[in-house]
């Protein structure tokens, strides 16, 4: 029983990761780029989600509405000011100019709501769920829900919708989708909204499990290594990846000292490289002559 | 503007291309070693502390500048350096052998991360480093027998044939004796076969291979050079610091060291000269604006990671070139005076197609 | 006298594309060919096989008597295979003389250790390496070029580099990957000139991939056809304008 309680609370912590995972994969696919500061993106949405609902008083729906609202325009001021200059320069440059973005939005967070920690005030908290001799907590419950949702969303919008056969192809190659009347600097922007909304989600999520502060955004770098796992480019490969480190690492936490618990993902990470670089889900290809 | 007349082929190798060179090197040489006469002992601290940053830079140059492979870990091969560095010195071996084993312990970590990760563009190289980072972090915290844990440990003095170098002026001198023999280690290397190669694969992996070279091998020769440059480096910074501790060497080191390379000019080793200065200048400077600044302002709290990243973002918005990149267009504006056009230098604009085949 | 590069029944597809199909030819030694083919024939996947980018499903690849479908990438050019590319595949941001040294890599005898410290032997070998890129400046004439920065070059220029890095790798085969797409035809007419010169002074042997006729018939020896990956037709250039099969290939029916 000890077993499968932990394999939850791993589903849902694998859940938070996959929701990152996810933003990742989603700049990435849609513009080569790989944005660092995607768990930044994701501590933005907790604080604003604090803001609207601890702070001005909303209530949990709307607030959460407003905060995926905020965060999808933050999305797309980023995308105008910071990465619209940077298309066309080498991977490298783009992946710098994420890090600096993730310290600016550290600092800008330590700034406005300060280093001690907060925490969001949700309807979930204290509610279990009791299945049999399992007790599961609302808040990771709603996670689980939370993400699923999102995962049968985003396969819909990217097998049949115009605009996300759109953002492939701007993906695959600018001037030829720019040629075929694809609008890419829109699409790139409404990547980047989307991408900023889905880590508002994974905030507001994660809030009520975690404490806000503004170094929660730390945990993009574990998103990353499941990402890769999962194979980086590919939607399913980013839950699936997330869930794999998610449970692996509570089950480190059980069983290994802690020091190398801490580094479970890492280690899982390098491990993949060596055995399967291309991750779980492959997509990356090599480029041709 | 000049002009050489090249009469050997000579020329094109030696280090330096004329004459000019030779004597602004010369003279820079100059003011260097006499330095210490009139500088107070603060900042020739803080000088040495640039001839470390250097070091390390150098190593990381010619991975990221110069093979084109991003390494978010080099915190990591910067704490080999220093903690092996300690060891050896600790149990008595005699300082530049110390001092070369931690470049070398450092180069084998080095070779061992880079060779698994060969395969990978760029990202995936950068995560495996940050994740190899992670784990020697987590190490050092709990190999207490070693690293002393997270209570940390004292460097031990570095006394070489009865001198003590480990601080003030005979410190300075070991940090530019280190200097100049990395510098002109990786000048060589750059002017050889391998550096070319090297470069070679920054620019195209596909043509680098058709022309004979192997790629997996060349990469783990760069990085393991890497790793040793920054390896000796951090035998130079455990004594520059005094105490190891974990904290010191964390993903903010390593996104600091690559901010040095960024900001002085990819590609180039002068830059890394002007991003080692402006690393060991900006917090100094972040120090006094403490002061001046409003207290809402100067006491935030993440104003000097706030403001590396918010540098990192300006420079490759404004001059990807870095420092350097700058520096030559002003020369250039110069020596072509009056006809200077603004559009030299404009960049073109370009379009990514994928690597990717599907 | 037995060929320096023959191709056994080589088969090469991506999903269910057959980029290749059962293709086999043998190249002598000294000789011109080219091969030909409509636009998606798998010509340059040829090439790709040859220097070991793709890897064939089946079918072997033999140069001078040594089988090669099995090596590394990296081996083909020290066995004296260069090749050029269709796009040009420079390393972008170095000078002319520096993409050239590059061709002598396969040359070096020096390691990491003397490099680090450019003993006298390293130093040597770069000055051996100067002369010989030298004299494929002058056979190419590329004096004016060799301190500029290949990202500054014209494309015309750029392609010529490409061929003098591969030549100076001093290959027993040479590659060449459509010398004359985008060039102006007095361009193109140099193109004949210097495989020529290229195949008389340096004694390479070449093979190239091209689509304009008046080239591949003024410079070749022999021509392959081929069209869909498969084989069309094999012989002299006025045969193979004349190959009825051919004409179908490039009209169709």
């Amino acid at each position: 029983m000890e077993v499968l309680q932990i394999l939850i609370s791993g589903v849902s912590q694998g859940c938070v990761y996959g929701l990152i995972a996810m933003g990742f994969v989603l700049i990435y696919k849609a513009t080569e780029m790989v944005n660092f500061a995607q768990g930044e993106l994701m501590m933005l949405g907790a604080y604003l989600a604090y803001t609207f609902i601890n702070v001005l008083g909303m209530s949990y729906i709307p607030g959460f509405i407003a905060t995926v609202i905020s965060m999808a325009i933050i999305g797309v001021v980023i995308e105008r000011g910071v990465l619209r200059p940077m298309i066309g320069e080498p991977p490298f440059a783009v992946l710098m100019i994420t890090i600096g973005l993730g310290f600016i939005l550290r600092a800008v967070a330590g700034a406005i709501w300060g280093t001690e920690t907060k925490t969001l005030s949700n309807p979930f908290t204290g509610s279990v769920a009791r299945i049999s001799d399992l007790s599961v907590g609302y808040e990771n419950l709603a996670i689980i829900v939370g993400t699923l949702t999102l995962c049968v969303t985003f396969y819909l919008f990217f097998r049949f919708t115009r605009l996300g056969i759109a953002m492939q192809a701007a993906s695959q190659n600018q001037l030829a989708a720019y040629y075929v009347g694809i609008p890419v600097k829109r699409i790139y922007s409404l990547v980047w909204a989307l991408s900023a909304s889905l880590a508002a989600v994974a905030g507001v999520l994660v809030a009520p499990v975690s404490l806000l502060e503004p170094v929660m955004g730390f945990i993009g770098i574990k998103a990353f290594c499941a990402a890769i796992v999962g194979g980086f480019g590919s939607l399913p490969g980013a839950i699936l990846g997330g869930l794999i480190v998610g449970v692996a690492e509570q089950f480190a936490n059980l069983y290994l000292p802690p020091g190398i618990a801490a580094t479970t993902a890492y280690v899982m990470l390098l491990v993949m490289l060596l055995v399967r670089p291309q991750g779980l889900f492959a997509s990356i290809q090599q480029k041709k002559v | 503007m000049r002009f050489i007349l090249k009469t050997h082929y000579q020329q094109d190798i030696d280090v330096f291309k004329h004459n000019g060179q030779r004597f602004w090197f010369g003279l820079l040489a100059l003011l260097v070693i006499v330095a210490p006469l009139f500088i107070d002992t603060f900042y020739l601290g803080e000088l040495s502390l640039v001839y470390i940053y250097a070091i390390a830079g150098i190593g990381l140059m010619l991975l990221v500048g110069h093979t084109g492979l991003v390494s978010l870990g080099h915190a990591a091969f910067l704490a080999i350096g220093a903690y092996a560095h300690a060891w050896f010195i600790g149990k008595g071996w005699p300082l530049p052998l110390s001092i070369l084993l931690a470049g070398l312990l450092s180069a084998a970590a080095g070779a061992m991360v880079g060779r698994p990760t060969l395969r990978m563009t760029g990202i995936y190289l950068a995560i495996a480093t940050l994740a190899f980072a992670h784990i020697v972090e987590q190490i050092i915290a709990h190999w207490e027998p070693v690293t002393g844990g997270f209570r940390g440990q004292l460097v031990p003095d570095a006394v070489f044939m009865g001198f003590d170098l480990s601080r003030g002026i005979p410190f300075y001198y070991l940090c530019l004796f280190v200097v100049v023999l990395c510098l002109l280690a990786a000048l060589n290397l750059l002017r050889s076969p391998t550096g070319r190669s090297m470069v070679a694969i920054r620019d195209s992996e596909i043509s680098a291979q058709s022309m004979g070279i192997d790629l997996a091998r060349t990469k783990t020769i760069a990085f393991a050079v890497s790793a040793g440059f920054t390896g000796v480096a951090g035998a130079l910074f455990a004594h520059k610091l005094g105490y190891l501790a974990p904290d010191a060497f964390t993903m903010l080191t390593s996104i600091q060291l690559l901010l040095m390379v960024v900001v002085g000019g990819l590609g180039s080793m002068h830059g890394v000269f002007y991003g080692a200065i402006f690393i060991v200048v900006l917090p100094q400077f972040i120090a006094i604006m403490r002061d001046t600044l409003p207290t809402a302002i100067g006491q935030l709290p993440g104003l000097e990671p706030g403001l590396f990243g918010l540098i990192l973002v300006l420079f490759l918005i404004f001059e990807p070139l870095g420092i350097y990149g700058r520096w030559l267009k002003v020369k250039q504006f110069f020596d072509e005076f009056p006809l200077y056009r603004k559009a030299t230098h404009k960049r073109q604009k370009s379009y990514l197609r994928t690597e990717r085949l599907r | 006298m037995s060929a320096l590069l023959s191709a056994k029944n080589l088969s090469l597809s991506f999903g269910g594309v057959h980029a290749v199909r059962d293709i086999s030819f043998d190249v002598e030694q000294g000789e011109v060919f080219s091969i030909i083919g409509p636009n998606g024939a798998g010509k340059t996947s040829i090439f790709n096989l040859i220097s070991r980018l793709y890897n064939a499903d089946s079918g072997d690849i033999v140069f001078a008597g040594e089988s090669i479908i099995s090596q590394p990438a990296h081996r083909i050019a020290s066995l004296g295979i260069a090749r050029t590319f269709q796009n040009t595949e420079l390393f972008e941001h170095e000078t002319v003389l520096n993409n050239m040294l590059i061709g002598r890599h396969v040359h070096r005898c020096s390691n990491l250790f003397s490099e680090l410290l450019f003993l006298h032997s390293v130093r040597k070998q770069e000055l051996e390496f100067r002369r010989i890129v030298e004299d494929v400046i002058d056979l190419l004439d590329l004096q004016s070029h060799r301190n500029q920065v290949i990202g500054s070059l014209p494309y015309g220029v750029r392609k010529m580099v490409e061929v003098a890095r591969a030549l100076c790798i001093q290959p027993k085969l040479l590659l060449l990957d459509e010398p004359s797409s985008g060039l102006n035809p007095e361009e193109t007419e140099d193109v004949s000139f210097w495989i020529e010169d290229i195949s008389r002074d340096y004694g390479a042997t070449i093979i190239m991939v091209e689509h304009d006729m008046n080239l591949v018939s003024r410079s070749s020896d022999r021509v392959l056809a081929i069209a869909d990956g498969a084989f069309v037709a094999l012989g002299t250039p006025s045969e193979i304008q004349n190959h009825p099969d051919v004409q179908r290939a490039y009209l169709g029916d």
